[in-house]
């Protein structure tokens, strides 16, 4: 029925066949479409956020969704920039994982701030000292960058590419994508960057607080390595799946695997930056505010259970995975590192958002846990299927993966 | 270029925890003072605006040694953010500057109309002195509740955070008389806030610490005296005054064997 | 034209740009922004001419000094007054939260309403104000037909001495009925404790400012007890000098409230055994000789063993505290180690003015007796009473008695019939009402004995400590009237509203503040027009007596209650002293220690009065020292250890009687002589222990309202989440009881007393006695609106009542319970 808006040379499925699958993540947006109605309706009591709380779900979505999609500006980096022609196959997705991840970003923070009217007021207002001004600035350039990136493709789509002027138009942005991929690099790193500055210049929260250099704290550069680190694994883990799903091999694996060293390499000094710096705070802010380490794992369910997880389940461990070329190469072993990759990052990123904000800084004030409410589930699961569905109408109706016919012939 | 710290007035708070008999009369005063919203059900702590804040406290000793004590806990007004930048943290982190340190007075401000509803501040704030509207503020239409309005502060939007401006509309207030008088300076007992003024054992004194003659100033020098989180560096203006090292103790964290008990004292 | 594709794309983009390019969008998006800052559901308070209004807070009995914040016509904010003695500037929570009270139509009557659902449900419809006086007329006059004036009955919650209190007496009287009732407080025990031991019915006064040891037998300082503005008052005076301070408090109390916290020593003996406590002190300061001899010799009587006048020998205070109180003994009783007993009692002795004062919690609850005495002892062993920096037994302000009430032959029958509560009877001689009594009266008869209960600013059937006994006797009534101005549990239950208005819409007076130790006068006047139709209840009174005209109508000849008021100021002014200008460098406390005199600081009457009516103050700092001869009204005319009073009494009953049942039926266990002075009585209960392990006291927070009013909405602020959460109250149990029933925090628990059972979640506390479950009193609420109502529950409804010895108030600090975990 849609067969005229297929790119040429390639099997999809049926239309009906896409159409059923694309209902469950059309209910997962229901399900979003009413909490975030509710949330504007009603106000954000819908939500279980609280004065404790003031960051809670989303919020950790947010950054983790922004951190995996780092795989999009570090990609087009790795491409236009330095050069690595084997990663073309891999940016088309790259781009459109980061755009999706971006835009889903922003949507949950309009719905996020209690006054989503007045977001222009942190453009129009803004305090230039605050991380959180800068990670806007940066946040909605790279956005609107994404976009330039992602429109050379749409208009690849087989019925625009048939009009001349759109042709033209798409084929001289294609040629000019250097240029945005060095801009989106700039604002990327330095949003990356913020968003971890937002939290390492909380300094009178001992637990996110961290030294750092000039303007910025130590957590800023970690969060820039950590997204670059885990973002190209995200890439592969969604090329794997897009894969999987459609049982095809979609990406050579010369880009996988590429990306994966590059992965790896990233995560060790990660690792060892992250080590440091915990260790600098253990031994520096820690005590200067008058604690103990191991003050900060003595509540609720966040015990040290969670320095474990992070630096070595989550970090040492997909660390080695990827260094050694055999493991790598193996393809379940490549998933599993991948996999723990972003769930460590995830977990960082849950941990100086939720865990700082639950640990009371005065001595007398008492632990709160925290529990979203299927409102917030609602908003950020709606992410979610607005991933799936926007890349899966991007892989039926656009040549994301440039060897895709060259890898999977069609046989009329 | 920042203004160097307290060129003129640095407003600021003692309270003496000693007299202090958690009654709560002065978070009742702020409310009723700062048109403060009321909900059904207050009894969710972690939601309910309470500019001026009770916290109870024990020394942990069993029945019969139990002793109980309480802190209250307003915005205490911080100049720095910890690391010496003259800003507080919650103002330094605002993404639309609406918080700022006036640094004529001290006073950290909040500006309703031009919060966003971020909540950053609040992630900055050690001292929980701040509080967003969760819900629109309270006040239907079959208890005519809003009669008993001030028209000196604006009742809030939802969606925006609030906290003690160390009633700021005082200060306004005390200012515009002083102007009619064709006066500059104000008097000690000109500007002074509900709370202190409400306290029933006048355990909150308020003035300028700028100010040598004000009883504030002379008070935070007692070898009593302390502040909340001090060795964070946040520099608080609101000070508190104990006798008691077990109260003390818990204004601040300490290392084992850091804590100094106040030996011989002449407060 | 073929519009094609190249057309529609240019058109869109075109359009776009040129969108753009307009101030639309960006307009629009201020203008929207600017929507959200202006949002029409937020209200915006009118600003108007500001005023401030002096006043006089009658929220409670404590009768503080307010100034309230106006805007026009509205009232914005209370405020204490720094020219007033009683609380020089600061306030209680309770009014500080006082406009919530005004401004809340959804708590308030909006006028005379009669009922129309079943009783109870609070359905009622709007009436004319003729309507409700004439239905509440032409039912007295149908009992005065009937002549029966006395199955009216009253009950009456406004302060002793009142201008109100009296006017409702009055009523009652003229109408015949004795059936007028008042609500009980600690204040009642206070007056059968002066009379006797002292021989005079005034109420305790306490120079608590100049005395530099306070001994609190439970007196919740802190938590709203006596005048609560002025006792706050005096502990920020007490804690002047942080590091240098004179004055020491110690609290005796079972439980770590905020006085037991915040004082300087806290002492926790098992509750009820207070009186052994005070006896164990004075045995430890006779047997040190460490007593006042020379008020002792001249001034008392019964300390040593005498004889009467038939030559019998008697026992004295002196051998009998010698013989059964030692501090073993004592420590065997209350728990507490024979060193406190002895130490404490060094302490207090040694103490320049020390205090022993009396009174529970907020003192809104009735004492013990025997207890009262007890403490009362203590003071008078140390000579402490009218000295400087004691406990001063001086006269309250001068007020004009009103004239004869006439009374035809309905009314003198009428008044001749026994009370239904046998208040001042034989079983009770000093007893001036018993509303538990009434209560059981009623629901005893077969028929209620009372036909229609008048209600004044009191709500019992909420605040009584009486396991709901009072509210099976209210349903059993078959006409009740409340002037409540307020949507409250009586009112719920009924018949008839004739709403008064809330204290800042009237002028009264409320009373002498409990416990101020120099007469004060204190008048509130309205602050704001009244916010709905009601009616003064002093001018409702008056219309009402009117109506049943003859000797009611005469017995009220004024026009209207500020003529009243004015005609009791008369005394005011006879007393040729007294002042109405607070000067605060002078503090009232200051001059009554320096013994200065006072000139007054008006010249005529009418001088006088509008200058009471403008400050709402007059008051007279002087206070005659010593002056022991004329001062101890009692047969011996000396301060009684042993007191006549009770000998006389007794043996009037027991001449009747035999003496042992006198004594049982007056609930006294002890015999001999030590029956007449005070004595330790172990609280008896006809529960079984070995079912009921534990006992349940209710406690009392001043940041909640727990009888008085209702409770302002921002009162909920400042009550922790381990008090109330949701809906459920808490109770606060010591870790070591609640292990032996396996419960932890927040866990859900049956509290069952004989009485009933109340579900609430458990609260541990270091601070709690083991074996002690407490309850806070004034959740509970089935009246008023969403702020109260089904929060929490009511201690009351459990409370197991037995007779205190002698005054027959109830014992509401001795219900057995146990947990039953949920
Ligand atoms: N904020 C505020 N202040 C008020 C009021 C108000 O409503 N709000 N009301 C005002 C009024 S009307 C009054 S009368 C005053 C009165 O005030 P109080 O005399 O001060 O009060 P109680 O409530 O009787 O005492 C209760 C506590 O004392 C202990 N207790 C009491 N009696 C006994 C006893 O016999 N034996 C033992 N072992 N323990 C006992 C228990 O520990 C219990 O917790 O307060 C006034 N102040
Ligand atoms: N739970 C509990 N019970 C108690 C006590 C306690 O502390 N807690 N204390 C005991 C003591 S000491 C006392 S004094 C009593 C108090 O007991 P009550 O006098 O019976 O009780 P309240 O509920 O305080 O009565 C106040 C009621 O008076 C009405 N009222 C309030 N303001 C006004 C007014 O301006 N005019 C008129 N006409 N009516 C008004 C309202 O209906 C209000 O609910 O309670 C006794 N019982
Ligand atoms: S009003 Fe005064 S005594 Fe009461 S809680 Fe506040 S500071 Fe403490
Ligand atoms: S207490 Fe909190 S809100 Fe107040 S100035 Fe300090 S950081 Fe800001
Ligand atoms: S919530 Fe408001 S005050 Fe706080 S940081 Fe955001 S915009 Fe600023
Ligand atoms: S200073 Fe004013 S705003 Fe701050 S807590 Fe006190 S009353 Fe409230
Ligand atoms: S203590 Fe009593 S009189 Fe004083 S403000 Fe409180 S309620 Fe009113
Ligand atoms: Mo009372």
């Amino acid at each position: 029925m849609d067969s005229p808006l297929l790119p040429e040379g390639v099997k999809r499925c049926s239309t009906t066949t896409f159409l059923l699958w694309t209902l469950p993540w059309l209910a997962l947006l229901a399900w979003g479409g009413l909490s975030a109605f509710l949330c504007l309706w009603k106000g954000l009591n819908q939500t279980n956020m609280s004065n404790v709380f003031a960051f809670a779900l989303w919020i950790v979505f947010d950054l983790a969704i922004i951190a995996l999609g780092a795989g999009a500006f570090f990609t087009g980096f790795l491409t236009y920039i330095v050069g690595k022609g084997e990663l073309k196959n891999v940016i088309n997705a790259a781009v459109i994982i980061g755009f999706i991840c971006y835009s889903g970003a922003m949507g949950m923070l309009g719905i996020d701030i209690g006054q989503p009217i007045r977001g222009w007021f942190i453009f129009w207002h803004a305090n230039i000292h605050s991380m959180l001004v800068e990670v806007s600035f940066c946040i909605t350039c790279y956005l609107m960058v994404l976009g330039i990136e992602f429109i050379p493709l749409i208009l690849k789509n087989r019925q625009l590419d048939k009009i001349r002027e759109l042709h033209i138009f798409g084929h001289s942005l294609h040629e000019i994508m250097a240029v945005f991929a060095a801009t989106g690099t700039f604002l990327s790193f330095f949003h990356q960057g913020s968003l971890g500055g937002m939290f390492g210049v909380l300094y009178a929260r001992p637990f996110a607080a961290r030294e750092g250099f000039y303007i910025w704290p130590w957590t800023f550069f970690l969060f820039i390595l950590s997204a670059i680190a885990a973002g190209p694994c995200f890439t592969i883990l969604c090329t794997k799946l897009a894969e999987k799903i459609s049982r095809k091999k979609l990406v050579p694996d010369n880009a996988i695997q590429l990306l994966a060293k590059i992965s790896a390499w990233l995560l060790s000094i990660y690792m060892v930056l992250k080590i440091a710096d915990t260790l600098g705070w253990i031994y520096g802010v820690v005590p200067r505010a008058g604690l103990k380490f191991i003050d900060f794992y003595r509540e609720g369910p966040y015990g040290i259970w969670l320095v474990v997880c992070e630096i070595l389940i989550f970090g040492i461990i997909p660390a080695i995975i990827l260094l050694v070329p055999k493991a790598r190469q193996h393809q379940g072993w490549l998933i599993t590192a991948c996999l723990l990759n972003c769930t460590g990052i995830v977990l960082n990123r849950f941990v100086f958002i939720i865990v700082t904000l639950a640990i009371p800084v005065m001595p007398f004030d008492r632990f709160w846990s925290y529990l979203p409410t299927w409102q917030e589930w609602g908003i950020a699961m709606a992410v979610i299927g607005y991933g799936f569905l926007l890349f899966s109408a991007a892989y039926r109706y656009l040549p994301v993966f440039p060897q895709e016919r060259e890898l999977n012939p069609v046989t009329e | 270029m920042e203004q160097k710290q307290g060129d003129t007035y640095r407003y600021g708070m003692v309270i003496d925890l000693d007299k202090c008999t958690g009654c709560g009369t002065c978070m009742i005063a702020c409310a009723a003072e700062n048109n403060v919203s009321v909900r059904p059900d207050q009894t969710d702590k972690e939601r309910t605006i309470t500019w001026m804040k009770l916290y109870k406290i024990t020394n942990g000793k069993e029945f019969p040694n139990t002793e109980v004590s309480y802190f209250p806990r307003p915005c205490m007004h911080c100049e720095e953010d910890g690391r010496g930048h003259h800003q507080p943290s919650c103002v330094s982190v605002c993404v639309a500057t609406a918080t700022k340190l006036d640094h004529n007075t001290g006073i950290v401000s909040q500006i309703y109309t031009r919060c966003i509803g971020c909540r950053y501040c609040q992630a900055a704030c050690p001292y929980g002195a701040r509080y967003f509207n969760w819900w629109d503020t309270y006040f239907p239409k079959g208890k005519g509740l809003e009669r008993y309005l001030s028209p000196e502060i604006s009742p809030r939007m939802r969606g925006v955070v609030e906290k003690c401006t160390f009633c700021h509309h005082r200060l306004m207030r005390a200012k515009t008389q002083a102007y009619a008088e064709v006066r500059t300076d104000l008097e000690e007992h000109e500007y002074t806030t509900a709370c202190a003024e409400a306290c029933p054992v006048q355990a909150i004194t308020f003035g300028d610490l700028n100010n040598p003659e004000h009883k504030v100033s002379q008070m935070i020098k007692s070898p009593y005296a302390f502040r909340l989180l001090e060795r964070l560096n946040t520099k608080p203006k609101v000070y508190y005054i104990s006798t008691k090292d077990w109260v003390r103790k818990l204004a601040d964290n300490y290392l084992p064997g850091e804590f100094k008990p106040v030996t011989r004292a002449t407060g | 034209m073929e519009i094609n594709r190249r057309h529609f794309i240019a058109l869109i983009v075109g359009g776009a740009a040129g969108i753009n390019a307009t101030p639309l969008p960006w307009k629009s998006t201020d203008d929207i922004a600017i929507w959200t800052q202006n949002w029409p559901w937020v209200p915006v308070p009118p600003t108007g001419e500001f005023s401030h209004v002096k006043s006089v807070c009658t929220l409670c009995p404590g009768g503080c000094g307010i100034e309230v914040r106006k805007v026009d016509d509205r009232a914005v904010k209370i405020e204490g007054r720094t020219d007033y003695p009683v609380n020089p500037g600061g306030i209680c929570p309770l009014g500080m939260g006082g406009l919530q009270l005004l401004y809340n139509e959804s708590i308030r009557f909006t006028g005379p309403m009669k009922r129309v659902g079943p009783r109870g449900s609070g359905k009622f419809i709007a009436i004319t104000w003729d309507e409700a006086l004439s239905t509440i007329a032409d039912r007295i006059s149908d009992l005065r037909k009937q002549e029966r004036p006395e199955a009216l009955a009253a009950i009456d919650g406004n302060p002793t001495g009142s201008t109100m209190a009296s006017m409702i007496e009055r009523l009652l009287k003229a109408v015949g009925s004795p059936n007028y009732v008042r609500i009980p407080s600690a204040e009642d025990t206070c007056r059968m404790t002066n009379l006797v031991m002292q021989g005079t019915e005034n109420p305790m006064a306490y120079d608590l400012e100049n005395a530099d040891y306070i001994l609190s037998f439970g007196s919740g300082l802190l938590e709203g007890w006596g005048a609560p503005g002025r006792v706050m008052n005096a502990w920020g005076l007490w804690h002047e000098h942080t590091a240098k301070r004179t004055v020491r408090v110690v609290q005796i109390e079972s439980r770590a409230s905020n006085t037991a916290s915040k004082a300087d020593q806290w002492l926790a003996p098992k509750p009820g055994t207070e009186a052994a406590l005070a006896l164990g002190l004075a045995h430890v300061i006779i047997k040190d000789r460490l007593y006042n001899a020379d008020f002792v010799d001249a001034y008392s009587f019964g300390f040593n063993n005498w004889a009467s006048s038939d030559g019998k020998n008697h026992m004295g205070y002196k051998a009998m505290v010698l013989n059964s109180y030692s501090p073993d003994q004592v420590a065997e009783i209350t728990g507490l180690r024979p060193k406190n007993i002895v130490d404490l009692a060094r302490d207090f002795a040694g103490a320049k003015t020390p205090i022993a004062t009396c009174g529970k919690g907020k003192g809104y609850l009735n004492g013990s007796l025997y207890e009262f005495m007890a403490v009362q002892s203590l003071n008078a062993l140390v000579g402490n009473i009218n000295m400087p920096g004691g406990v001063l037994v001086g006269d309250p302000p001068p007020l004009s008695p009103l004239p004869e009430i006439q009374k035809d032959a309905i009314a003198s029958e009428g008044l001749k019939k026994p009370r239904l509560d046998h208040a001042g009877g034989r079983r009770y001689p000093f007893s001036k009402s018993l509303i538990s009594n009434l209560a059981q009266t009623i629901i005893k008869s077969p028929k209620s004995p009372v036909n229609t209960l008048l209600v004044f600013s009191a709500n019992p059937d909420f605040t009584l400590p009486d396991g709901g006994v009072f509210r099976e006797a209210l349903k059993k009534i078959p006409f009740i009237v409340s002037f409540s101005p307020y949507q409250d549990e009586t009112s719920d239950m009924a018949d008839l509203i004739l709403p008064d208005h809330t204290s800042p819409e009237k002028t009264d007076d409320g009373g002498w503040p409990t416990g101020l130790q120099y007469p004060l006068y204190g008048i509130s006047k309205p602050v704001v027009k009244p916010v709905y139709a009601t009616r003064h209840s002093g001018d409702v009174i008056m219309q009402l007596a009117k109506r049943l005209g003859g000797s009611v109508g005469s017995s009220f000849p004024w026009k209207k209650y500020d003529d009243v008021l004015k005609e009791r100021a008369k005394g005011l002014f006879d007393a040729q002293a007294g002042l109405v200008h607070y000067d605060g460098s002078v503090p009232a406390w200051k001059r009554l220690r320096e013994r200065g005199s006072v000139t007054p600081d008006y010249k005529t009457f009418d001088d006088m009065w509008k200058k009471i009516k403008a400050g709402g103050l007059w008051y007279l700092p002087v206070h005659a020292y010593k002056n022991w001869e004329r001062l101890f009204k009692t047969p011996t005319g000396k301060f009684e250890f042993f007191s006549t009073r009770i000998e006389l009494a007794f043996n009037d009953y027991a001449l009747k009687i035999s003496e042992e049942t006198a004594l049982k039926n007056m609930g006294i266990a002890e015999k001999g002589d030590a029956v007449f002075m005070p004595h330790y009585e172990p609280a008896l209960s006809d529960a079984d222990r070995s079912a009921y392990p534990l006992l349940m006291m209710p406690y009392e927070m001043i940041n909640l309202a727990s009888g008085w009013t209702p409770n302002p909405p921002y009162l909920n602020k400042t009550i922790f989440d381990n008090q109330l959460r949701k809906d459920e109250s808490f109770a606060e149990i010591n870790p070591k009881t609640a292990s032996k029933y396996r419960l932890k925090e927040g866990d859900r628990v049956i509290i069952k007393s004989p009485t009933g059972t109340v579900q609430v979640r458990v609260n541990l506390f270091e601070g709690a006695m083991p074996g002690i479950v407490y309850l806070p009193l004034g959740f509970g609420h089935t009246a008023y609106d969403e702020f109260s109502r089904g929060k929490g529950v009511n201690p009351n409804d459990i409370i197991h009542v037995e007779k205190d010895p002698l005054s027959g108030h109830p014992v509401w600090w001795n219900t057995p319970v146990q947990l039953i975990k949920v």
